[in-house]
């Protein structure tokens, strides 16, 4: 990170930090609405638990709050970069699925996806003003996705978009973190931010 | 020659196709084949023929000729590249698509068309401009981007405009324009990355694009208006509280909002203070408002940092703010009646509902007090009502009357009205009226004392309904103010200025005025009052306040004889009467009248009359001489007649013979010896009438009518009171003999003939004239003499046996009954009429005492009698009263009772 910001970059990172916490708060608003959406359509019981699904990166960590902003935003591009990929399976699933005939499904799926796409983009413009520079993507691959049956491939859905909740309300927190500390305190943790 | 050119290409045709065998092949070609050109610049196209053609028809280059559109391509234009290629260069000036043809004239100079081409002419794309971009939040909670852009020129070819769009890490599919070509929309746009967006503009000319736009699309968002708004009052009763949802979530989007808001029933919108809704919140609180009052509002937002666009108004919400105490009492004004008793007043209370902003609430009633002011301390009376008057009967003296206004919210400051014993201080001056703006301005001169307020008072004057006095209270610092009510144009208003002083009140000072002038609606009726020989006088009432529309400055009389000019006369609005003069006598004059108000005038009808012939006493002067010279000229032609009456009796009335002296044995053929008369010459020396009937008269005075016997008279003369006047003179004789015993051969109609008519006489015998043989003939006369009588009489006496006696018995009576008032006059009026009034008078006076049958027969003789009377005295031109007839009744002898004549005995009844 870099040790003295000018004011443009601080500016910049303000700017993207303000930003990136409104889309993610937008996100996450979205997103839950498309998780009525998606449990209404696919039959689902909102009730219904769903295990861990392989490839999907978890939000919650422990020790938060002592995590660096550079480590913070590595974790999210990280997170989005692999909900990029999943939203996208998804987008494809249900449009073999239903093809063309749930256009409101398809559409929410597609906006989630482009503001994962949108935040990953934040979180890398702000890695970048660290002056570390996004990792590539090659990094954030994901494995080619298992066969599913077609139940899977909704809980599996189910699970993508539960955790992608979680991690805007996550993001949110992790870029406040980073706005609140300062340009050179990336390693200083800062306070705990309640949920 | 274009049907030979059209028929020689046709042949060409033909033999290119011999030559190519099966497929068509034409004998050149133009290069390029359909280009698309740009206006304005230069093109060059090739003609190359086909070598095939070249031996076949000896065509060659040098031949061919261009043609634009049918129109010969200039020679200089051409070039001829080898002897089977030409090329033409022309400037592309046209819009219009030219079609460019290759054409050849071959031997015979016929033109042959070889090849011809389609030129597409237009413009490259121009860099669309002012792109500009807005995302509307729609129901369905998405945020379409709509981005419009200046395409630029017609470019006259089929281009196509692209609106692209990328964020820095990812591209995104274009948004293609649907059947217009400046306006595009994304369908959902996605917040805080910046977007890259541009038009780009494509068609076979070339390409251009605008210049990018980068935004993030949050900040040109048009968002939805806040929705579910509600209003809702509070305790105070100035405030009402706003309720309302946001449509956009202030996690994506902070707001601001303008609330506006109006009284229901007004247009003019108020607003909030922008700057205290300027960040996010779902209520509000509007302060100062007016209590009991129905409001309404509307809500909008945009972004809070005001980067975006206004909302639409959300849908308008009203309600009403709480009930407050009246602001100010009512205005209160009194009519005092004190006709009905000289020492007490009726005294009619009157106040003006308050207006809502003064009531703020609903008047529940309204609590009246009067308290009366005198030396001695009484008890105020208190009046609660529900309505806006009141009628109170207090004795004469001064009072001060409170009034106050309650809700349910409490009362309203109290209203004072003193109403003094009399209006004895300073009233105001010079009150006047103006129209202005539709209203009615009333205007005064304050009295030098300080007046607390001023109470204008007017009512309409009409004939059709009673004065309703309304009225309105001022302030006492002004000095005009206009009436508020509904003012009625062409309508007069009597209008009252009254100074109400702290101690006291002025007296009213009125005018009258109208808020707009009219014509009259008709004009007034004239008519003539007297009209004389040169002057008439006219007369007509004033019109009705209804009719006259405004203030009646003049009346102008119009007047003019059938052919003559007219005249105008304007006469002072307050008279109802005017004299023409100088009129021509005796002519027709046609009059009208016109009255005038500021607005014009309008004419009543027509009236005619027509001048006296003469003036007063003309006519006097002219008949009174008249008069005077014609009794003149008959009293001098009396007095000449009367020293010339034996003259003019000689000429004109000679001596009618006697018949009483005549000779009846002389007369009568069948006696003719006993006639012991002298010669006629004798007897007549001058007459001409010979023949004479001798009437004898029996004078048989033995016996006398009894009182009983004249009974049957007076009915008979009851009977023939009705025919007084048709009774005739010497004819009334034979009218009132019966026909049957009448010689004569007139019939009964005839006998009721008037006098002056032909009376027949029966048994007239003519006898010969002086010396002529006398033939005994019955004939008519026409003669009236009374001679004939005797006749008559004679016929009576030979139907009657007693009569004579009887009528000297009657005569004798008659004399008796001479005194009677009826009788008296009828002779007295004989005198100077003729014989058939006479005859007249006489046959009454018998008639009154004749009976039935003898009464006729009475009557007869008794009108003879009168006749012979009369007629001795026209004869012998002296008046015989009856009298004298009766002086020597009973000298008379008995007579004969036979028609025939006979000689007249001494002693018989002779006329004198």
């Amino acid at each position: 990170m870099a040790a003295a910001d000018s004011p443009s970059t601080a500016l910049r990172r303000r700017d993207l930090c303000s930003r990136g916490v409104r889309l993610a708060g937008k996100m996450r608003l979205d997103v839950i609405s498309l998780l009525d959406t998606y449990v209404e359509r696919q039959g689902l019981d909102a009730s219904v638990s769903v295990a861990a699904v392989e490839g999907v990166p978890v939000a919650a960590v422990e020790r938060w709050d002592e995590q660096t902003g550079t480590q913070r935003l590595l974790e999210n591009l990280e997170a989005y970069r692999a909900f990029r990929v999943l939203l996208a399976q998804m987008l494809e699933e249900q449009r073999e699925q239903l093809g063309e005939a749930d256009t409101a499904l398809g559409r929410a799926l597609a906006a989630v996806l482009l503001q994962v796409s949108a935040f990953a983009y934040h979180l890398e413009e702000l890695l970048r003003l660290e002056s570390r520079g996004p990792p590539s993507e090659e990094e954030a691959e994901l494995p080619p996705p298992p066969q599913l049956s077609l139940f899977e491939q909704k809980l599996r859905g189910l699970g993508v978009l539960r955790e992608l909740a979680q991690w805007a309300l996550r993001s949110t927190r992790d870029l406040r973190q980073l706005t609140k500390a300062s340009p050179g305190s990336g390693s200083v943790p800062s306070p705990p931010d309640s949920p | 020659w274009n049907w030979v050119a059209h028929g020689f290409y046709v042949l060409l045709n033909i033999c290119s196709l011999e030559v190519s065998g099966e497929l068509v092949q034409s004998c050149g070609h133009i290069i390029p084949e359909s280009p698309v050109l740009a206006l304005g610049s230069n093109f060059t196209a090739l003609c190359i023929l086909n070598e095939s053609c070249l031996d076949f028809g000896n065509i060659y280059a040098n031949q061919i000729i261009w043609k634009v559109k049918n129109r010969v391509v200039p020679k200089e234009q051409y070039r001829e590249i080898n002897r089977t290629v030409s090329s033409v260069t022309f400037n592309v000036t046209s819009s219009l698509a030219p079609f460019l043809t290759c054409n050849i004239l071959a031997d015979g100079q016929i033109e042959q068309n070889i090849y011809g081409i389609t030129i597409t002419v237009g413009l490259p794309p121009e860099k669309p401009k002012n792109l500009t971009c807005i995302v509307h939040q729609v129901p369905e909670l998405t945020y379409p981007m709509t981005c419009t852009w200046d395409p630029g020129r017609p470019t006259f070819l089929d281009t196509h405009f692209r609106l692209k769009y990328r964020w820095p890490q990812e591209n995104f599919p274009d948004c293609i324009p649907e059947e217009v070509n400046n306006t595009c929309t994304i369908k959902d746009a996605q917040f805080f990355v910046n977007l890259e967006v541009w038009v780009e503009a494509v068609n076979a000319l070339g390409k251009a694009e605008s210049d990018p736009l980068v935004l993030d699309p949050v900040e040109i968002v048009k968002p939805l208006p806040p929705h579910n708004l509600s209003v809702s009052s509070g305790i105070l009763p100035t405030v009402l509280k706003l309720s309302w949802e946001n449509r956009i979530s202030a996690t994506v989007m902070e707001l601001k909002f303008n609330i506006r808001y109006r009284i229901a029933g007004d247009t003019n919108w108020l607003q909030v203070p922008p700057e205290d809704t300027a960040s996010t919140r779902t209520s509000f609180s509007v302060q100062g408002l007016r209590p009991y009052t129905e409001y309404v509002f509307s809500i909008r937002c945009m972004k809070e940092d005001g980067v975006g666009y206004w909302s639409d108004w959300s849908e308008e919400e009203s309600g009403v703010t709480s009930e407050d105490k009246p602001s100010k009492g009512p205005s209160i004004w009194r009519i005092i009646d004190a006709s009905c008793s000289p020492a007490s007043w009726t005294v009619y209370l009157m106040w003006k509902a308050l207006e809502p902003l003064e009531a703020n609430g609903i008047i529940l009633q309204y609590e009246v007090t009067v308290r009366a002011k005198s030396s001695l301390p009484s008890p105020p009376e208190k009046y609660s009502v529900n309505t806006t008057n009141l009628t109170l009967k207090l004795p004469n003296g001064t009072y001060e009357v409170t009034l106050v206004a309650r809700n349910r919210a409490g009362a309203s400051p109290p209203s004072v009205l003193l109403i003094p014993a009399s209006n004895s201080k300073a009233p105001v001056k010079n009150v006047r009226t103006l129209p202005k703006d539709g209203k009615l301005w009333v205007g005064w001169t304050a009295p030098n004392s300080s007046v607390l307020k001023y109470v204008i008072e007017w009512c309409l004057v009409s004939n059709s309904s009673d004065c309703i006095i309304e009225w309105q209270n001022e302030p006492g610092n002004v000095q005009g103010t206009y009436l508020k009510g509904d003012i009625k144009p062409f309508k007069c208003y009597l209008i009252t200025v009254y100074p109400l002083y702290a101690d006291g009140q002025g007296s009213g000072q009125s005018v009258k005025a109208y808020l707009q002038q009219d014509r009259p609606s008709k004009g007034p009726t004239v008519q003539t009052k007297k009209v004389g020989k040169a002057e008439a006088v006219l007369t007509w009432n004033h019109l009705t306040v209804d009719e006259q529309n405004g203030f009646i400055r003049s009346y102008t009389i119009f007047y003019k004889t059938i052919d003559g000019n007219e005249t105008a006369v304007t006469v002072d609005p307050s008279k109802t009467e005017y004299t023409l003069s100088s009129l021509t006598s005796d002519t027709l004059y046609t009059v009208r009248m016109m009255a005038y108000t500021d607005e014009g005038g309008r004419s009543g009808p027509d009236f005619t009359f027509t001048t006296q012939k003469f003036g007063k006493g003309e006519i006097e002067a002219i008949v009174v001489p008249v008069c005077l010279a014609f009794l003149l000229i008959v009293l001098l032609g009396v007095l000449f007649c009367f020293n010339k009456r034996d003259l003019i009796k000689k000429h004109i009335w000679p001596i009618v013979p006697d018949p009483s002296k005549s000779n009846i044995a002389q007369w009568s053929p069948q006696v003719p010896a006993k006639h012991n008369f002298s010669s006629k010459d004798q007897m007549y020396p001058e007459g001409s009438f010979t023949d004479v009937s001798v009437v004898e008269i029996e004078a048989d005075d033995k016996k006398s009518f009894s009182e009983q016997d004249l009974k049957p008279f007076e009915l008979l003369k009851k009977e023939k009171s009705t025919s007084e006047g048709h009774s005739s003179g010497i004819g009334g004789s034979s009218c009132m003999s019966s026909p049957r015993q009448s010689v004569s051969d007139s019939d009964e109609g005839e006998t009721t003939q008037n006098t002056s008519s032909t009376v027949q006489y029966s048994t007239v015998v003519l006898n010969g004239y002086r010396d002529q043989t006398p033939v005994q003939v019955f004939s008519r006369s026409e003669s009236t003499q009374p001679l004939l009588d005797s006749e008559e009489r004679s016929e009576d006496h030979a139907g009657g046996g007693d009569s004579t006696t009887r009528r000297q018995q009657y005569f004798k009576q008659n004399s008796g009954q001479e005194e009677t008032s009826a009788d008296r006059p009828c002779f007295e009026r004989t005198k100077p009429t003729n014989e058939g009034d006479l005859v007249g008078c006489a046959q009454l006076q018998i008639s009154g005492q004749s009976s039935q049958l003898l009464g006729l027969e009475l009557e007869k003789n008794t009108q003879e009698a009168a006749l012979s009377d009369t007629l001795v005295t026209n004869t012998e031109g002296q008046t015989m009263r009856p009298e004298t007839v009766d002086e020597n009744p009973l000298s008379i002898d008995e007579m004969p009772k036979s028609y025939l004549p006979q000689t007249v005995r001494q002693g018989g009844y002779m006329p004198q």
